[in-house]
Formats: C-alpha cells, sequence, structure tokens
C-alpha cells in the first residue's frame, strides 16, 4: 500500500489559482467610510508594493509563478502527500485519509508560500528592508527564511510576552538574519507610548501591527509584509492544493471531503481554492474549514458591510460580523466574535461554497495527541482543529459504512509548541470550574493593573 | 492558571486575557475562558459598564482595518 505520493519537481504547478475569476459572487472591495468608495490600489501603496497589490486585485484566472521564487520553492515544493493508514486504521473507518505535509518547509508551515512570493514581489519592486509583526512566530520566522532568500533586511516585532516564553523562534529569525525586537519596542512612536505606560508591558498583537506598519511607512525603501486574510496571501497559498489535485489525480483518487484548520484563512484557502472551483463547476465535494469554539469568526455572525467601531471611522469591509450597531447588554456572544477571517473564506461561506465548523481547545489536543501517536508527527496546536474534524469524518464515514475520501491540510509541524502539548498532557488545559478562591486571587491579581 | 492563546500561539495567564487590552480584556475573552469560570460575572465584577461596552461593542478590527487605520496616522 503506498504511503507516500510524491509529486516530482518537474511538475511542481507553474500558476497560482485566482478564485476572484470564478467566484460567482465577487468579494466586495473593502470601502472607504468617508467616501463610501472602495479604497483603491494608491491608498495602500505606502505599505505594500504595486506589484502585490495589482495581484491583491487581480481577476486573471490564472498568475504565473515567476521562475526566481519556483527555484525558492524547489528548497522544500513539491511537499508530500500522505495516505494516514495509521489512523484510518486506529479509527476503523473505511475512509481513506489524506493529508498534505506542510510542515516539511525550513521553518515548519505552509507560511513560506507566500513570504518567498512576497519577498521576491518587494524585492523585484526595489524595496530593500521589510518590517512585520508575529505573535507566535510562524509568520516571523517564515518571512525571515525568505528575506534571507532574497536579500532583504528584516525587522520583526513580536509580541513582548511571546518574545520572552518562545525563545525558539526568536533564534530561528535571528538564524536567517532578520533582527526580531519585543513590542513594544522604544523603536516607534507606537512602542514608546505603551513603554511609558508600563516599561514591562506584555505587548498584544494589535501593538505589533502598529509598530510593524510605522516603521514600513517611515523608514526608507521599506514595506510592510503580511501573512494571512489578504488575496494575494491566499493566491500564493494555492501552490499546495495545486500540487494535492495532481498528486490525487496521480493515484486516480478525488476528495468527497476537504478540510484545512482556519485561523486568518490562508492555509484552509491554499488547500481548498482548486477544489473550490471544481464545486463551482458542479464537481460535488465537500469543504470544512475548522475554527476554534473560542473565536468562532465563520460558525457565528452575519455577512455584511460593517463599521469597525461605533464612532463609524474605520474602513468598512465586507467580513463575518454582527454589525456595527451591536451593543451587549448584558455582555452578548458578540464578544465572541474574531475579525479576523479573509473576505474571500467569508464570500465563499456565505455562498455555501464551503461550511464551517467549531472545536474546543481539549477536543483539537485529544485529536492532535491521536494523530501523533499513530501517524508519528506531532502536528502545530491550529493544525489540531482540522484533524479533529478529520476524525469527525471518519467517524461518521465509518457508521455509513461508506468509503469516503478525505484531504487534509497537515498545515505545520508542532515542534517548537511543545509546550502547549506539555500543559494539555499535564492537565492544565483542563476545561474545568474555577473555586471561590482562586476566583478571588484572580480579581485581586487584577488590581495591579492600570486602567486608562 | 495557563490557558493556550490561539492568536499567539502559546500558553498564557488569566492576567493577560485580563489586561492586554490597554488595561482591558481581550475581546476573545468569554470565548475562551467560559468553560472554566462564571467569566461574564467576573468581568462584570472588575469591569463597568463602560469599560466592558469598549471591549465588546461592535465587531473586532481586522487586519486591513488595522492596516489602513495606522496608515492615516502615519498620514
Amino acid at each position: 500500500m503506498k504511503r507516500k505520493i510524491i509529486l516530482d519537481e518537474k511538475d511542481i504547478p507553474k500558476q497560482w489559482y485566482n478564485i476572484q475569476a470564478d467566484l460567482p459572487n465577487p468579494v466586495p472591495p473593502p470601502l472607504n467610510p468617508g467616501t463610501g468608495q472602495p479604497i483603491t490600489p494608491d491608498m495602500l501603496a505606502p505599505v505594500f508594493p504595486m506589484n502585490l497589490i495589482e495581484q491583491e486585485v487581480s481577476t486573471d484566472r490564472w498568475i504565473n509563478i515567476p521562475d526566481e521564487v519556483l527555484e525558492k520553492y524547489l528548497i522544500w515544493r513539491p511537499t508530500p502527500l500522505y495516505r494516514a493508514h495509521f489512523l484510518e486504521k486506529f479509527l476503523g473507518t473505511p475512509a481513506r485519509i489524506y493529508f498534505k505535509n506542510e510542515g516539511v518547509s525550513p521553518p515548519g508551515s505552509h507560511k513560506p508560500n507566500t513570504a518567498i512570493a512576497q519577498a521576491y514581489y518587494n524585492k523585484a519592486f526595489g524595496i530593500k528592508r521589510l518590517a512585520t509583526e508575529t505573535g507566535a512566530g510562524q509568520w516571523g520566522s517564515a518571512l525571515s527564511f525568505a528575506c534571507n532568500q532574497f536579500g532583504l533586511e528584516l525587522k520583526v516585532y513580536m509580541v513582548r510576552i511571546s518574545f520572552n516564553q518562545k525563545p525558539y523562534r526568536r533564534i530561528m529569525m535571528e538564524t536567517w538574519g532578520a533582527k526580531c525586537v519585543a513590542s513594544p519596542s522604544p523603536d516607534t512612536n507606537a512602542g514608546r507610548k505603551f513603554l511609558a505606560q508600563n516599561p514591562e508591558h506584555p505587548g498584544s498583537l494589535g501593538i505589533s501591527i502598529s509598530e510593524a506598519i510605522e516603521d514600513a511607512v517611515t523608514s526608507k525603501d521599506s514595506r510592510y509584509s503580511l501573512g494571512s486574510v489578504l488575496n494575494h496571501v491566499l493566491l500564493h497559498q494555492t501552490i499546495l492544493g495545486l500540487e494535492s489535485h495532481k498528486q490525487l489525480a496521480s493515484i486516480g483518487e478525488y476528495p468527497d471531503i476537504v478540510i484545512g484548520c482556519a485561523g486568518g484563512g490562508s492555509n484552509f484557502a491554499g488547500l481548498s481554492l482548486p477544489f473550490v472551483r471544481d464545486k463551482i463547476h458542479g464537481k460535488k465535494v465537500k469543504i470544512i474549514a475548522a475554527e476554534p469554539a473560542s473565536c468562532p469568526s465563520m460558525t457565528k455572525g452575519s455577512y455584511q458591510y460593517d463599521f469597525g467601531d461605533t464612532a463609524e471611522t474605520t474602513p468598512l469591509i465586507a467580513m463575518y460580523t454582527l454589525g456595527h450597531n451591536f451593543i451587549p447588554a448584558p455582555i452578548h456572544a458578540g464578544g465572541l466574535r474574531y475579525h479576523g477571517m479573509a473576505p474571500i473564506v467569508s464570500r465563499l461561506l456565505m455562498d455555501k461554497l464551503i461550511e464551517a465548523r467549531a472545536y474546543t481547545q481539549l477536543e483539537t489536543f485529544s485529536a492532535g495527541i491521536t494523530f501523533a501517536k499513530t501517524e508519528g508527527f506531532i502536528p502545530a496546536p491550529e493544525t489540531n482543529h482540522a484533524i479533529a474534524c478529520v476524525i469527525e469524518e471518519a467517524k461518521k464515514a465509518k457508521e455509513e459504512g461508506r468509503e469516503k475520501v478525505i484531504l487534509m491540510n497537515w498545515s505545520g509541524h508542532g515542534i517548537i509548541d511543545l509546550a502547549a502539548y506539555d500543559a494539555y498532557l499535564s492537565g492544565k488545559l483542563q476545561d474545568y470550574v474555577l473555586p471561590d478562591d482562586d476566583i478571588k486571587k484572580l480579581l485581586k491579581d487584577l488590581e495591579k493593573f492600570p486602567k486608562p | 492558571m495557563n490557558i493556550y492563546c490561539n492568536q499567539l500561539g502559546m500558553l498564557i495567564e488569566f492576567t493577560y486575557c485580563t489586561s492586554m487590552n490597554e488595561g482591558l480584556p481581550c475581546r476573545n475573552i468569554i470565548g475562551c475562558w467560559k468553560e472554566r469560570t462564571d467569566i461574564i460575572a467576573l468581568l462584570r465584577e472588575k469591569f463597568s459598564g463602560g469599560e466592558l461596552r469598549k471591549v465588546f461593542s461592535g465587531p473586532p478590527k481586522s487586519r486591513i482595518e488595522r492596516i489602513v487605520e495606522s496608515i492615516k496616522k502615519e498620514d
């Protein structure tokens, strides 16, 4: 029985697939709330090079992958497609489960699929250095690798709490030559403001984003880079779905179900968009985005043009949200929304071309452990959401006695996230009700933190 | 007391969840902690209605919104 389906280097896809050419309903552009008109490419020019902005708005179905990008992709691509025989056997399912192993890239995730492309396009546009933010460090390390490959400088603003507690990601970035600083940093106005309030400020993703953009806008020959959500990011990620399509075709298979985890939507979209195209053209395939139950962007909410705040001052963009007039009284489930999903993915959900499911933290770690114990590879915690969904579908196939073909994106390995596994295995992540004494202690702890 | 933060990809303490937003809670705090404690009661006890409204009213900002907002600031 074949375990790995390997695509020869000469068969690597030479074009990315742009779903915007095939969408039954186009993704509405983000609007300027001041004018109600779409945000124009020149408004984004201070932070992105024009060649990437052109991809952001392109409706060309296929976009050629430059030779310089293909050359770098070949460092780790094409990635292997695995048949998960041992997981199938463990579950006793008649389903045939395949997983695309994106964990074999140098930084260990799917992220360099767009990092390499973005570094190339910035360099081609004459940019000398990039700035970005990173939370967990996955994107920062991918862009560090990519910038090193193309001789670009990179500065990464890493959320301080993560900078202090996840040294290995920082070391990866520095190994590839990037400058990684704890955010808030003394290097920007935004960072200095927060440090003045609290010199030990733990940081947040929002602060890091502000610092990276300020850096890009105010530094010579610099631009900003983002590893999720945007259309051109999803475009670059389609390389992995196109490879999977070819690999399955080479063994005469086609998936009944395609599954990816969805935070910002890039790895899910990368795997699924070529199959969404088939679905638009009549193919029967179920496509599922698996998201965290704690921040269910897609499993709750409504699709609408929306303001980012009640003052109606921020730009409009089509997203899954609750609506800007929502006021919690008392605190409403609106507090659960996460506004980070890619507009293309939101559009596909609205048009019922994909579906979304939410999984709890414990479900996902349990699934990840099952995967590691059967297939051997330790998944990244976010990948575990997709695995939880695969296991659910494989069990369903067993109940129905149907030989379904399930395809999953194994978006990254968890070797640098072992602390999370340790917490799960030692019971620290168990869902339990806190005793009153613990709650009192927590309330007391809160006294230490200043309020605005 | 730890929880795995999906946004930061790491274990964090409860105190971070309650203070990371300029002294106010993360807007994902309810979804993340509701299984472990009566987080809504706890938030009501600790924060004023105005503070909670500031955190939870309206949808959270998307990345693209943050980007355009930051560009405007630099202008």
